[in-house]
């Protein structure tokens, strides 16, 4: 198998890691669209035998970056000032449909700042380890365990229908 | 044990729910859980959080894949030379072996002609079974299972776990045991699609080789039993169907390892169909 065959079989994960990440499915294929391109047009840059899964969500984080530095003023990339947050817009009565819940979960992974985002779902939904989600943002594995630490614990908040505010100052 | 307790840091408790703790410091958290309530709600949530993100995003790995992300789109708005589209498929080595209507294996080689570049990759591709060996080879690759072993189920309790992970997926679809060929059954997911139902189940060993039983039922009732081997760069999957159930078994291990796998899955959901279908009630 060729590495661009290769490539072409992690397409599904780089568009479940896209759509968590913007959640605008139109946007989110958009991403995975300009990473790949940009992914194939340096093809050469990547050096056989290591891990190409790590090699291309490292190619999205940085596309992900510039779009994000691009479009600060866009709403899908905006981070929300969580001074805004009412209590009633997380809030979950028990027994709501399922449904109600994961739209929750897309609103409020919204609400998290796209840092602690990225760590949270490299993490949680694509089970990378800490040294790799290291390597594929560039940054140091203290990091990746901060961002993490500080951004589940936010979204398990929001989840939870609490105020966000108050208990972050526990995570710190 | 004393009552000395060091207090378990945010970092290594997240660890903790990632599995990327030692046995040593994991004992330790467990300790600590036991003795805090709120510690282990806090875990507990954790816990739900990473679920919570599988269900709602997993369904993505299912969907089509839209055409402007597929290689010939991509080669167009790039226009690069040559995109060889399926190129892996194309190169695959197709091998039909015949299975005697006993159970035995009558292996009688049946090759294809070679598809590379050839205008037989279409057809080929609608082939609804070598679809499914094709799918059974990337889930090989790409899923991981959703429901995973929990620890105190050792390999003793197979059986058990075998019943536990059937019903945890929510499918009367049960797997064989492998043990023999010494892979212990890790987890297991479900899928959903166009055709139905599709159960997989991960098998490791002790040397940490992975693989991969899927198991699909079928909406289209065939009951031809054909043999074939799929190859997918380092993948191997042998497929057949049976009635309404298509089997492919996926592995990166050698091919006569694999087929001794499949030689003693084929047994025993022959010899137990009830192992793989319990008959529907009524």
């Amino acid at each position: 198998m060729n590495q661009r065959d290769e490539l072409m079989e992690h397409i599904p994960r780089l568009r479940r890691y896209a759509r968590a990440l913007i959640h605008n499915r139109e946007l989110a294929d958009d991403l995975v669209q300009d990473t790949l391109e940009r992914a194939l047009g340096r093809l050469h840059q990547f050096e056989a035998g290591t891990d190409l899964r790590a090699w291309l969500f490292t190619v999205m984080h940085n596309v992900f970056a510039s779009q994000t530095r691009r479009a600060a003023s866009r709403a899908h990339y905006v981070e929300a000032d969580e001074q805004q947050l009412g209590q009633a817009e997380f809030a979950v009565p028990g027994g709501q449909l399922r449904s109600l819940e994961m739209r929750d979960l897309d609103y409020a992974l919204q609400r998290l700042p796209a840092e602690q985002r990225e760590v949270v779902l490299l993490v949680g939904l694509e089970e990378m380890s800490y040294a790799d989600v290291a390597l594929t943002l560039g940054v140091p594995i203290g990091t990746v365990m901060s961002r993490l630490s500080r951004g589940r614990e936010r979204l398990r908040n929001l989840m939870a229908g609490a105020q966000p505010v108050e208990k972050l100052k526990v995570v710190r | 044990m004393t009552g000395k307790t060091n207090p378990i840091g945010d970092e290594v408790l997240h660890a903790y729910v990632d599995g990327m703790l030692s046995d040593e410091e994991r004992a330790h958290v467990d300790q600590a859980i036991a003795r805090d309530p709120a510690l282990a709600a806090r875990v507990n949530d954790y816990f739900a959080l990473n679920t919570l993100l599988r269900e709602r995003y997993d369904r993505v790995l299912g969907e089509p894949v839209p055409k402007r992300l597929r290689p010939a789109a991509l080669q167009r708005r790039r226009s690069t030379a040559n995109w060889p589209w399926f190129a892996g498929l194309a190169a695959a080595l197709l091998i039909g072996i015949g299975i005697g209507a006993e159970g035995g294996m009558r292996l009688g080689y049946e090759r294809t002609p070679s598809v590379a570049g050839s205008n037989e990759t279409g057809a080929l591709l609608a082939d609804a079974s070598r679809t499914f060996a094709r799918r059974a080879a990337i889930a090989h690759v790409v899923y991981m299972p959703t429901v995973e072993r929990p620890s105190q189920l050792g390999a003793s309790h197979e059986q058990d776990f075998v019943r536990w992970l059937s019903a945890k997926l929510g499918t009367d679809i049960h797997p064989p045991i492998l043990l023999r060929g010494g892979y212990e059954l890790m987890g297991g997911r479900l899928l959903h699609d166009a055709d139905g139902e599709m159960a997989m189940f991960m098998y490791r060993d002790a040397q940490g080789r992975r693989v991969t039983l899927s198991i699909s039922h079928r909406k289209a009732s065939a009951d031809t039993t054909a043999f074939a081997l799929y190859r997918d760069g380092p993948v191997n999957v042998f497929y057949w169907v049976d009635g309404d159930f298509g089997y492919a078994i996926s592995s990166g291990i050698d091919r006569p390892a694999l087929l001794a796998l499949s030689h003693d899955v084929h047994e025993q959901l022959r010899s137990r169909p009830s192992a793989a279908k319990q008959p529907s009630p009524g």
